[in-house]
């Protein structure tokens, strides 16, 4: 059954006096208990989607579409019925964890504030759950974590802590952006695992929002590829991972490392004006005629929906 | 809104000091019989001695102007010195020169400046120079802890990088920069200077022979102006003072709301 | 450690440049070092003018005079005054309670006054409401304080007849001193509440645009929860700092406020001694007053040290 529903989602940034089209008409469905990746490159628009489902974006932003949680559209909902979702049915982990946490507040009281402001616990009450959670994360001494402060905590703790936060709710959904960038090999393990662990504490779904490709198949169930604020093909991870329809997705495989670094030729599209036509056409190796004239539609071939007149 | 309208005040204030001696309906050392209420021939009356009030306020906006926006450019310049290189060259330079920036935080001035007017002859240059010499600290703050973070940018490590000179770094990349910050903090300080101007008049700090709207509320207190009820006298000068203030205030203020610069 | 050694140098350096200082003007000013000691008001022969000189040390080279000053400031010698016929220190003390009974609940008031409504002013859209509360605040910033105390003075005392019009006495009862001091605390605080407000709003504005306050919606906080539960103790960073810096100038504009209501506090005290030329006193009340303005300087550091975590880790 889909839990989460995001049917036509286009978000338009007003900076006069351009417009950033950061989602163009974005389709997704997340499955109980089910982890979804998100991928592409750096100013796609994942962040942005991750924003729209909690209704977080800064006011320049023009959101449309509908985002369905349990019969209600998100992007109708007061702002004050929104709010109680937030954090307790979806939890989301912030892109850069060194500016999303509060630098004048401990750790504790930051993890805390989920159940003071949701449940009402009492102060040490909602420390020792804090307390429990972390430990039961593998975190080097509970105690000192939740007395200090961000600034005292190297870049991966702080990772680690949002995590922590996301969870303490027990969250039906949880949204994490990049929780892996900038760590290294063992970091990344960590946080991976970390977000595993979460995930099964309560069997939530997940949306687990990368540019690291390699990170997305070790986690998830299923895929989405976005390329200039579109999702031009998703499908089960594995399948995905076995051969990848889009030639977008291919190019994307063909550069990771293993597979020999081959970048993908060209520039990103601008979001402002992007190409006619297929936004990926420019750059596409198997480009035809009719690419820079019509936008393709989804289509579904191999029980998989594919953005491309390859497949049409 | 609030921010064209304060424009609008400064540039007529400005004009008034400048055009004093040809929209003043009298002298203001003319002489007419004292005490004299508002009438048509004097607007807001005349003060004790008989000359005209709306002439001595017209005539007194320049004395008040020069103390208010001088001791401000004497401050913001020793400031934006002080704090440019401060900030550009950091290390022991930084140190000494934010040492003296504490020193002179703590300084009370307007008391250092009435001992100082106890023993000299006051005069508005007098007044001006001390206001000047001691209200530039903040600004060097604010100043540096800009530049400490432009200096940082892209285009000043590439100046770097390709050889230019330090001071036509400072001057030419880092300066424009800095710009947002110091002009509202030039427009408080010529708030400040300018209420502390008045404040010292009122104590008769005042310069006598280039009237201030402080001095005019000054004299107007003592000479009686108050319990005479002669409220236009005492009055008229306390607002021209309040709305320059508030003019150029608020112009401050509206552009660093709008530039989103911290001041502090 | 509360405060680093480096500041806490910084505070001893002040004191002893700010009273050497004082130790310098009146030796350099123009007249007669003696008058420029003693004050105007004093009038005396020659022999006796001489033993002064010896019982000052002023024989002795500026060397000497400059230790005898530092001995002097240690057992709180603040020298005669002979207008006042009394021991500066004694006279300073007699005041200072009045300045100080003036000067505190203003600036406690203003804090909490300036913060609060700044804050909201900050966070709130900015309807009419929002915009007339700046509007008044920006015109109390723009005022002498004095020159409130004057308007006040004429419509509720002398107008009116709510408050009492002329200085009081210190045999009045406790609420004899709060009818006197009510309208001056008012002008005070609304004056420091004035210069709070306008930083507190900035401070504000910038600070609701980071990502910390998205992340607290994120967590399920709603309307002002948010503005108090995270954006208020950064926002307010600014605003301590700001206090410790407008100490001098506060106390400064409640001298003035002083004088407009003839209360008997140092500004009363300065505006005779100033008309006087009772210079013995003018250096005691600036001496004083320096030690004021470091005291508060150094009070704003630990409270700050306290708010803002990463401070307290660099001492
Ligand atoms: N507040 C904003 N105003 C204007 N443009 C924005 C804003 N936020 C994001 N964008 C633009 O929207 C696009 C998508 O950004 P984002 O969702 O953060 O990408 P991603 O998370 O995939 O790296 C980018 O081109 C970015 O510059
Ligand atoms: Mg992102």
């Amino acid at each position: 059954m889909d839990l989460l529903v995001i049917e036509n989602l286009k978000v338009t940034f007003q900076t006069p006096p351009e417009q950033v089209r950061a989602v163009d008409g974005v389709t997704l469905e997340l499955k109980q208990a089910e982890t979804l990746a998100l991928v592409g490159e750096t100013g796609c628009g994942k962040s942005t989607i991750a924003l729209s489902i909690l209704r977080l974006l800064p006011e320049n932003a023009d959101v449309r579409g509908k985002i369905i949680y349990r019969n209600n559209d998100l992007l109708l909902l007061p702002e004050k019925e929104l709010a109680q979702l937030r954090g307790k049915d979806i939890s989301l982990v912030m892109q850069n964890p060194a500016l999303a946490l509060n630098p004048v507040y401990s750790i504790g009281h930051q993890m805390t504030e989920p159940l003071i402001v949701h449940r009402r616990l009492k102060k040490p009450k909602a420390i020792q759950t804090a307390k429990n959670l972390l430990e039961k994360l593998h975190f080097k001494g509970p105690s000192n974590a939740i007395r200090a402060y961000p600034f005292e905590m190297s870049g991966g703790m702080k990772q680690r802590v949002l995590i922590g936060i996301s969870v303490v709710l027990s969250p039906k959904i949880i949204i994490a952006d990049e929780p892996t960038k900038g760590l290294d090999d063992r970091l990344r393990e960590m946080v991976l695992k970390e977000l595993r662990l979460v995930r099964e504490m309560n069997r939530s779904s997940m949306i687990f929002i990368s540019h690291d490709l390699n990170a997305a198949r070790e986690i998830s169930d299923r895929i989405a590829v976005m390329y200039a604020g579109e999702i031009l093909e998703s499908a089960a991870t594995q399948e995905f991972f076995k051969e990848p329809l889009h030639p977008y997705s291919q190019a994307l495989l063909e550069s990771l490392p293993e597979r020999g670094f081959k970048p993908i030729p060209g520039v990103s599209p601008s979001m402002i004006q992007p190409p006619r036509g297929c936004k990926f056409h420019p750059r596409c190796p198997d480009k035809k005629e009719m690419c820079s004239k019509q936008r393709p539609d989804f289509k579904r071939t191999k029980n998989r929906d594919v953005k491309c007149v390859l497949y049409s | 809104m609030l921010n064209r309208f304060g424009l609008v005040l400064v540039v007529l204030f400005v004009l008034i000091a400048i055009l004093a001696d040809i929209i003043s309906p009298h002298d203001p050392w003319d002489r007419f019989e004292p005490y004299e209420k508002p009438n048509r021939n004097h607007i807001l009356g005349t003060n004790d001695i008989g000359n005209d009030i709306l002439s001595e306020l017209i005539h007194g906006s320049r004395a008040s102007l020069i103390v208010g926006i001088g001791a401000a450019i004497i401050a913001t310049l020793l400031g934006l010195l002080v704090g440019l290189f401060s900030g550009y060259f950091k290390g022991a330079l930084d140190e000494i020169f934010m040492g003296i920036t504490d020193i002179f935080l703590m300084i009370p001035r307007i008391p250092l400046i009435i001992m100082l007017a106890a023993f000299l002859k006051s005069s508005i240059w007098l007044i001006m120079l001390a206001l000047g010499l001691l209200w530039w600290t903040s600004t060097a703050r604010v100043v540096r802890s800009r530049t400490l973070q432009v200096r940082e940018m892209d285009y000043v490590a590439s100046a770097k990088c390709l050889g230019f000179k330090n001071r036509h770094i400072i001057f030419s990349d880092i300066l424009p920069n800095i710009f947002p910050v110091v002009v509202p903090k030039f427009m408080l300080t010529v708030a400040t200077a300018m209420i502390s101007e008045a404040s010292l008049s009122f104590l008769g700090l005042g310069d006598p022979s280039m009237k201030s709207w402080g001095l005019m509320i000054n004299f107007a207190l003592i000479k009686g102006g108050l319990v005479n009820e002669m409220w236009w006298w005492y009055l008229s000068p306390g607002l021209c003072i309040i709305l320059f203030v508030y003019s150029i205030v608020s112009l401050g203020f509206s552009f660093e709301e709008r530039k989103k610069v911290n001041l502090r | 450690m509360l405060l680093s050694k480096k500041k806490a140098l910084r505070y001893l350096i002040a004191l002893f440049i700010i009273f050497t200082l004082n130790f310098i003007i009146p030796r350099t000013m123009p007249g007669d070092p003696i008058t420029n000691l003693l004050g105007e008001n004093f009038i005396a022969s020659e022999a006796t003018i001489q033993e002064l000189k010896i019982e000052l040390g002023l024989d002795k080279s500026l060397s000497f005079q400059y230790l005898d000053y530092w001995k002097d400031i240690f057992t709180l010698h603040l020298g005669y005054s002979y207008h006042f016929n009394q021991k500066v220190i004694s006279i300073i003390f007699m005041r200072m309670k009045w300045t100080l009974a003036l000067l505190f609940p203003s600036i406690l008031l203003g804090a909490i006054l300036g913060t609060l409504l700044g804050a909201l002013s900050g966070w709130k859209k900015n309807n009419l409401g929002n915009k007339a509360t700046t509007w008044a605040f920006l015109a109390v910033y723009s005022s002498p304080p004095y020159f409130l105390g004057i308007i006040f003075l004429y419509v509720f005392s002398f107008k009116w007849g709510l408050f009492p019009f002329k200085g009081f006495y210190e045999t009045g009862t406790f609420l004899d001193v709060l009818q006197h001091l009510f309208l001056p605390i008012l002008i005070m605080s609304t004056f420091a509440a004035s210069r709070n407000y306008m930083i507190m709003r900035g401070s504000v504005l910038i600070e609701k645009e980071k990502l910390y306050v998205v992340y607290a919606r994120a967590k399920g906080l709603y309307g002002n929860s948010i503005l108090f539960r995270h954006i208020f103790k950064n926002a307010s960073l600014p605003v301590i700092t700001l206090i410790a810096l407008d100490f001098g100038f506060l106390l400064s504009g409640a001298l003035f406020v002083e004088i407009v209501f003839s209360m008997n506090g140092m500004g009363t005290l300065i505006y005779e001694a100033l008309l006087s030329r009772d210079y013995p006193v003018l250096q005691g009340c600036f001496l004083i007053i320096t030690i004021m303005v470091i005291a508060a300087n150094f009070f704003a550091d630990i409270l700050y040290s306290f708010i803002d975590p990463r401070v307290k880790e660099k001492a």
